[in-house]
């Protein structure tokens, strides 16, 4: 049952896929003959539309995999301050004019920004020989603040180049996407979904606290870091891609949970799908619905997700709590 | 405390732990469980029964002593192996993913690349549960979640189960229906448990008990030999007495204590 469920999110996913690419302001017809619609396809659409795609499905899949090791079901890269410190560390990155790896550099630079503060945010909330999800929930709302007023400061003494960058990585920005950054983000979110989906596994097990998951026979510290890193790899990618995009990681697992169940084997590779689609259309909502004015994509899928997330939140078999 | 000709599966020699450098939790703590034992670990809060039973699973490693499963050193057994061998059920199951009862049951097979003969719905008719396999948790009664986990050892195949408390928070009808469930195991499958608990009566069911005070083991034998008077009184600081109940059977009385 599950399988055809499955099967049913890929070929939606891959319609609003299509769409995004077709539709918007202009049609464009999938057999482009006018330099124009090839132009808006090859140099606008499609990176616009992939940058989405990979976006959302680093979001979806990190959501699942931090409410899974952090055992809270409101875990997400944005609310524990990753997204936020990869942000800061790719702005300062950008700002400073650092390319000692080339175009690489950006997305190197988001992804040890995530690591260190899931790191700090991992320090914070370890006491007495384990993890306490609240500790390092409010660690991470504690660090998410602390960085984004530094990315404000640097908005706020920076000259008017660096700060609509800076801008960006505040709050995301899918206009701004461009293929040189695709190549290492399509690289980083699919090593990150293959990471995690091959420990999903050790997941589920964790889900249910350490003690279970080493009766089960898997090394919980090993695999905490194994999977963390995959959500590093993740949200270093989508923030490198296009800033910083609340809420999917938050939404879209709970989502995913009532319509495939809650074995991480299919939640994560579901949450993947389901973040991508909804970004997708998001962003088709968000440049079609007052053109030529662009809304911010964040603002889209809060309203789309929240209204679904808050009915959701009554059925206890989305939540046990 | 096994018996002699049993073959012991778990033994505890010199083990001593401590969770911080000031204070020690276990001290020098040896015993052996053998093939199909029934044993309680009782004693007060902060006796230290939680920590034993985590060294004994390999949860905790011990700063001084042996522990041996099956004769080989626990520590140095793979993951997977250990877990086929042993399982531990700690006291909470706060668990917020809505996992159904057949999802969780079946996380007893992640030990095996070749699944056992033993089946998901084998596991289930054993405690009971088949009919609610595609239930959530959270429709279950406090028993029905506590066999639930019994059937993932189950299907895990552990030959030892460390329980922390799984009375806990039970009515006393579903702690009965549990201690029925684990006999039964026992005599079937010759599954051998060791049980944290605290109720003293409810000891007094078990084949055997070893008492801890501070992290000691104070006595350990036959229930109605260790759980004297004088014991009681030195484990948890309360005056009893010990009554007959005249089936046969004994209990202990607290009403001293409310005069």
């Amino acid at each position: 049952m599950s399988q055809v469920r499955m099967l049913v999110l890929i070929a939606v996913t891959l319609l609003i896929v299509l769409c995004s690419v077709f539709l918007g302001p202009r049609i464009v017809s999938p057999m482009a003959t006018t330099d124009i619609d090839k132009e808006i396809l090859f140099s606008i659409r499609l990176p616009r539309v992939l940058v989405a795609l990979l976006m959302g499905m680093a979001l979806g899949a990190s959501g699942a995999v931090l409410q899974g090791i952090l055992r809270n079901p409101l875990a997400d890269p944005y609310i524990l301050g990753i997204s936020s410190g990869a942000s800061l560390s790719a702005a300062l990155g950008i700002i400073g004019g650092l390319t000692f790896l080339g175009t690489f550099t950006v997305p190197m630079l988001a992804f040890c920004g995530a690591l260190v503060t899931g790191g700090i945010v991992g320090v914070m909330g370890w006491k007495r020989g384990g993890l306490w999800p609240d500790r390092l929930l409010l660690a991470g709302v504690g660090l998410s603040f602390l960085f984004s007023a530094l990315l404000m400061l640097m908005m706020s003494i920076s000259t008017d180049e660096g700060l609509r960058r800076a801008m960006l990585w505040i709050f995301g920005d899918l206009s701004m996407s461009e293929w040189p950054r695709i190549p290492y983000g399509l690289a980083f979110v699919m090593i990150g979904i293959l990471l995690s989906t091959t420990r999903a596994k050790a997941l589920n097990a964790l889900i249910l606290g350490d003690e279970f998951a080493h009766s089960l026979g898997f090394a919980p510290r090993r695999e905490r870091f194994i999977l963390f890193i995959s959500v590093g790899l993740m949200t270093g990618a989508s923030v490198s891609l296009g800033g910083m995009i609340g809420f999917i990681g938050l939404l879209i697992p709970h989502i995913m949970r009532f319509f495939l169940g809650s074995d991480s084997r299919m939640l994560i590779p579901a949450s993947a799908l389901g973040g991508g689609a909804l970004l997708c259309i998001a962003d088709l909502i968000s440049r079609s619905l007052l053109p030529p004015l662009e809304l911010p994509a964040g603002v889209i899928t809060a309203i789309i997700g929240a209204p679904y997330f808050l009915y959701l939140l009554r059925r206890k078999d989305v939540l046990s709590i | 405390m096994s018996s002699a000709s049993k073959p012991k599966i778990l033994e505890l020699d010199g083990v001593s732990y401590s969770y911080d450098q000031n204070r020690s939790v276990i001290s020098d703590l040896s015993f052996s469980v053998g093939e199909g034992a029934f044993i309680g670990l009782l004693g007060a809060n902060g006796s230290g029964k939680s920590t034993i039973l985590k060294l004994g699973s390999g949860i905790l490693k011990p700063l001084s002593g042996s522990l041996l499963l099956w004769g080989k050193s626990l520590h140095t057994l793979n993951n997977r192996d250990r877990a086929k061998l042993i399982s531990y059920l700690p006291q909470t199951l706060d668990i917020t993913v809505p996992f159904t009862i057949k999802e969780l049951v079946s996380m007893g097979l992640y030990p095996y690349d070749i699944p056992p003969a033993m089946t998901v719905d084998d596991a289930l008719d054993m405690v009971g549960l088949r009919d609610k396999a595609d239930a959530h948790l959270t429709d279950l009664s406090g028993g029905e979640r506590r066999r639930t986990f019994i059937a993932m050892t189950l299907l895990q195949g552990a030959g030892l189960l460390l329980l922390d408390e799984p009375l806990a928070n039970l009515d006393i009808k579903y702690q009965i229906e549990l201690l029925k469930l684990l006999r039964r195991l026992k005599e079937q499958r010759n599954i051998s448990v060791v049980m944290a608990l605290h109720d003293i009566n409810i000891a007094l069911q078990f084949e055997s008990v070893i008492l801890i005070q501070n992290g000691r083991i104070i006595a350990s034998g036959d229930p109605e030999t260790v759980l004297t008077r004088e014991m009681v009184k030195h484990a948890f600081d309360v005056n009893v007495e010990i009554k007959g109940s005249g089936t046969g059977g004994i209990y202990v009385s607290y009403e001293n204590n409310f005069l």
